[in-house]
């Protein structure tokens, strides 16, 4: 059945000349806070993350690190204060611009945000296919990415026949077959068996090598050893923020 | 294409079960009815939906002087136009609108409430610490929402009236006065219980659909709004079916 | 006044920003088709039905009506056709599509949205405005005018069979087209039209402002479906007045 029902084709009428931005730009936030109502998830965050760091930001649900994430990708605009990627703020980009540079990132969503009307193999082509990356070459990195996070069976499933490491597995195939210069991963471990954990982990480090990589986790974790950890709570960044 | 019949003569034995089910239950739980489930059922189907309701009343108003002036203004019968509006409002366009506009606000709200309850495993939860569900949630809803709805009915009836009256005035230059003549003189109390009785019917059923319909949600956010999308169509469906079922009777009842 | 800024606001708004996308990504033809049959197979049924039983009841009325002062129900038929082709069938066919393609409009949205699906075809470089509203809005307005033709020609049928083999009358004066001129149609496709771009809007902006999960989608399929029904019996009662004032 299909559930969002959308095109996974690429028959529409934009492409999107460059495929992949310059490279990594150095990503920071300026007295960021986010409000939801009453609820205020992001209060007053100032912090930077330079061009190719590795990064890990720790911290409780709903401590913010979600928000946080999604400001620096430019999916969540702040409340008050500045996001900027170099030197440009993005509230001021044009959505085309904004979309172009969006080009750059990739991003493990915590509910994997897989299509449901699409296989796996689909889901991980449609940031390819939306780029207008060729056929041949959009399949055989998809398959190269399914092949390294060990789905290369589970092709042709559709998400709701995966189980949720295997979900988890796929949101992170679709992160990465793009090559991203900025990867976002929040809470990329969750419902993964120590092993797979630890596959994973060294899957984005390794396709982040050079690139920045902002990792979200509840409790730091020996599967991805990074110097700098940031810790949020209750919305503040209480740690690593320097 | 047999198999498709047979599964969907299947899938409305299964329904029309779940609801005999339901209604058994509650009928069954009458007597020991969770009271202050009872009230916020009221409260939450009935008085927040009132200002829905006389919106709707309004409309529904206006619309229905359409219908009842065909007689004033092609046959010349301008005094019976009370009547005309009171009656087709009261028996049918009345009860149907605001069933239709109800199912939208209240079947969908209990049913993705129930869904909530059901998914989160509170239901299973409660039958876990062996107090029963159907006494605690289920019984009170549908009572509480029929309830509301014919309450909601009766308001919406004098609300309606009064704007046919007035709309009557506006668009066929009808006096007030006659206008309520003859809707005093030929409308009798027969044809509001009738309208009303059509009103509590049509309550019933969006309670008994939307309560089935949430108990029935599985698996997560998609449960949820399928469970509340399915609980508008088929109290659409239901309303309509019930219109049908009830109306030949009703006017051998009360002419 | 706020009532009216609710129900109307963010849908209006809604269409804006969708002109804006379809001026910069165009529109996709194959979605778009995907979305008219899925709104075709999913109400066609439930208005066909709904309408046939509504055009029965109709009769059933009017026959009380009629035996109480002009005693024969065939005068009237010409007229109750006028009337269904003009008023009643489109605002029933509009309530119904707003229950139907509302509901399950603002509950896929809204399941994508708490599920980060919005986010992600963001990231994909996709436009969710272009991806998922467009095609519905432009489905839906091809929709609803033909759901309302349909739906027409249900509740006449059945009038006429009701009124031919249930009361024995003459049927066919309920299909006698003399009163029904192009302003009534024209009427008709007006209100067809405004309900056709209303309901998905309405459903959209609810669905995609879900936040925060399973709950959520319940108060988004709650709130849509009641803000497309309102608003549907407003655009009606609007666009029948203006018709009315205009003298037509």
């Amino acid at each position: 059945m299909k559930v969002d029902g959308f095109d996974r084709g690429d028959n529409v009428r934009r492409v999107v000349t460059t495929r992949v931005d310059q490279g990594a730009v150095r990503l920071a936030c300026e007295g960021v806070t986010v409000r939801f109502g009453d609820v205020e998830a992001l209060s007053d965050v100032t912090v930077s993350v330079q061009a190719g760091e590795q990064v890990v930001v720790t911290g409780q649900a709903a401590s913010g690190k979600t928000t946080w994430l999604k400001c620096l990708a430019g999916l969540q605009r702040p409340t008050a204060g500045r996001v900027l990627w170099g030197d440009d703020d993005v509230a001021t980009l044009t959505i085309e611009e904004r979309r172009r540079r969006q080009s750059a990132f990739g991003m493990v969503f915590q509910s994997d945000a897989l299509f449901d009307s699409m296989t796996v193999l689909e889901n991980v082509l449609l940031p390819l296919t939306k780029r207008a990356v060729p056929r041949a070459e959009a399949m055989e990195r998809a398959d190269e990415v399914l092949r390294r996070v060990g789905l290369e069976a589970a092709r042709h499933k559709r998400p709701e026949d995966l189980s949720g490491g295997m979900k988890k597995r796929a949101g992170v195939a679709r992160a990465i077959v793009s090559q991203p210069s900025v990867l976002l991963a929040d809470d990329p471990f969750a419902g993964l068996d120590p092993v797979t954990e630890r596959s994973i982990g060294e899957l984005l480090l390794e396709v982040s090598r050079g690139r920045t990589l902002v990792a979200a986790v509840p409790d730091p974790v020996p599967s991805l050893p990074l110097a700098r950890v940031l810790r949020f709570e209750a919305g503040r960044l209480i740690g690593g923020g320097a | 294409m047999i198999r498709a019949i047979g599964a969907f003569a299947l899938s409305v034995i299964r329904l029309v079960g779940a609801l005999g089910l339901v209604l058994a239950r509650t009928v069954l739980h009458l007597p020991s009815l969770d009271r202050r489930e009872l009230m916020r059922s009221i409260v939450l189907f009935g008085y927040r939906s009132l200002p829905l309701a006389l919106m709707a009343a309004m409309l529904i108003g206006s619309t229905v002087v359409l219908q009842a002036g065909v007689y004033a203004v092609k046959f010349g019968a301008r005094l019976y136009t009370g009547w005309a509006a009171g009656y087709a409002l009261t028996r049918e366009f009345g009860p149907l609108l605001l069933g239709l506009v109800m199912a939208a606000r209240i079947g969908a709200r209990n049913a993705a409430e129930l869904a909530l309850l059901n998914i989160n495993g509170q239901i299973e939860g409660l039958r876990g610490i062996s107090l029963d569900p159907f006494r605690l949630l289920v019984a009170p809803r549908v009572v509480g929402s029929a309830i509301a709805i014919t309450a909601l009915g009766s308001v919406t009836f004098l609300v309606a009236v009064a704007f046919e009256a007035i709309s009557s005035y506006f668009s066929l230059g009808l006096p007030l006065r006659v206008f309520f003549n003859s809707f005093d003189e030929m409308l009798r109390v027969g044809d509001l219980i009738g309208g009303l009785a059509k009103t509590l019917a049509f309550g019933l059923a969006i309670a008994l659909v939307s309560t089935v319909a949430g108990l029935r949600a599985r698996g997560g956010a998609v449960g949820v709004g399928q469970a509340s999308a399915s609980a508008v169509v088929l109290s659409c469906a239901a309303i309509f079916s019930l219109d049908l079922l009830l109306t030949p009777f009703l006017t051998r009842l009360f002419g | 006044m706020s009532a009216l800024l609710r129900i109307f606001g963010a849908p209006a708004i809604l269409f804006a920003r969708t002109i804006t996308a379809i001026r910069r990504d165009g529109v996709n033809g194959r979605a778009t088709m995907v979305q008219f049959v899925e709104i075709g197979s999913k109400s066609s049924l439930l208005i066909v039905a709904g309408l046939a039983f509504f055009g029965a009841v109709m009769v059933t009325i009017a026959w009380a009506q009629a035996r109480k002062y002009t005693g024969n129900i065939t005068v009237v038929g010409p007229a109750y056709f006028e009337l269904m082709v003009r008023e009643f069938a489109p605002l029933l066919v509009a309530i119904l599509a707003a229950s139907r393609v509302g509901a399950s409009t603002s509950a896929e949205l809204a399941a994508m949205s708490v599920n980060e699906q919005l986010e992600a075809l963001e990231l994909c470089s996709a436009d969710p405005i272009s991806e998922l509203v467009t095609p519905r809005l432009l489905a839906s307005l091809i929709a609803l005018p033909a759901l309302m033709v349909i739906g027409t020609i249900a509740a006449t049928a059945s009038a006429s069979f009701v009124v031919t083999y249930v009361f024995g009358a003459d049927g066919s004066s309920f299909t006698d087209a003399r009163f029904v001129d192009p302003v009534d149609i024209v009427c008709a496709l007006v209100k067809a039209l405004m309900c056709g771009a209303f309901i998905p809007l309405a459903a959209a902006a609810r669905g995609l402002k879900a936040k925060g999960g399973a709950p959520a989608v319940g108060e988004a399929v709650t709130a849509a479906v009641v803000d497309a029904s309102m608003g549907c019996l407003l655009i009606d009662f609007v666009v029948a007045a203006a018709f009315l004032l205009i003298g037509v």
